[in-house]
């Protein structure tokens, strides 16, 4: 089971009520819970905000991709995965994703939560530019994605 | 033929608006399209080396979606999104 959206903060923000919602089940017995929240210091620069950018339907694609690759990588079948991540301009503190996911034992949903923000870092098209003390503002350098198709 | 290039992440420098409109040639490639936008840059950011960077280290989405490569064959009026760099979470 799989809930995947990308949140538009102006319209709403993040919550891990809606994740615990949505993971919530008898058939599991081990849920974890991340986010990743703004901070105030990157590369010795004062943070004080970070817009999200997102092509949102490669987004969505890709978060279903990485779903289904769980299935093949870590022969993970039985599982509840909630995958938000907000766009716009978030303070700090601010919640920028949530990965919950619920399987039947620990070792599964340990591992199924560190592989799904994983390959997001790697696949999933994401941007983020920081806005710092001194009013300045930079999009981060980010890593290339890698040509799938012809 | 006219080209749509939307813009996304640090690509979004390229201009004040969300997309491009760049003319390249009918059957023209992704390859051609790329050199279309460094022309672009060229043209109008007096070659911006690190906007000429950001457009090398880019990749390219078709108008269904799909991450393509640089031989890839534009078709009519297609709405192309330019993918720099990534790095969300």
């Amino acid at each position: 089971m799989l809930h995947a959206k990308v949140i538009d903060i102006k319209e709403k923000k993040l919550t891990l009520s809606e994740a615990e919602k949505f993971i919530s089940s008898s058939d599991f017995g081990a849920s974890i819970y991340f986010t990743g929240t703004v901070r105030n210091q990157n590369n010795n620069k004062n943070v004080i905000g970070i817009t999200y950018d997102s092509h949102d339907k490669l987004v969505l694609k890709s978060f279903k991709e990485i779903y289904n690759e769980a299935d093949e990588k870590l022969k993970i079948k039985d599982k509840s995965v909630f995958i938000e991540h907000a766009k716009g301009y978030l303070n700090l503190e601010e919640i920028s994703i949530i990965i919950a996911v619920a399987c039947k034992h620990r070792d599964q949903a340990y591992v199924l939560s560190r592989y799904i923000i994983e390959e997001i870092k790697k696949k999933t098209p994401i941007w983020k530019k920081e806005h710092y003390a001194d009013n300045q503002s930079e999009w981060l350098k980010g890593s290339p994605l890698v040509n799938e198709k012809i | 033929m006219k080209i749509k290039v939307e813009l996304f992440g640090s690509s979004r420098d390229f201009s004040d608006k969300d997309h491009l409109e760049l003319e390249v040639e009918d059957k023209a490639l992704m390859r051609d399209l790329r050199n279309e936008i460094i022309k672009y840059l060229d043209k109008n950011f007096k070659g911006n080396i690190n906007f000429i960077k950001i457009v090398k280290s880019s990749v390219f989405c078709s108008e269904n979606n799909n991450i393509v490569s640089d031989n890839y064959k534009i078709t009519k009026n297609e709405k192309i999104a330019i993918i720099p760099p990534i790095g969300g979470g």
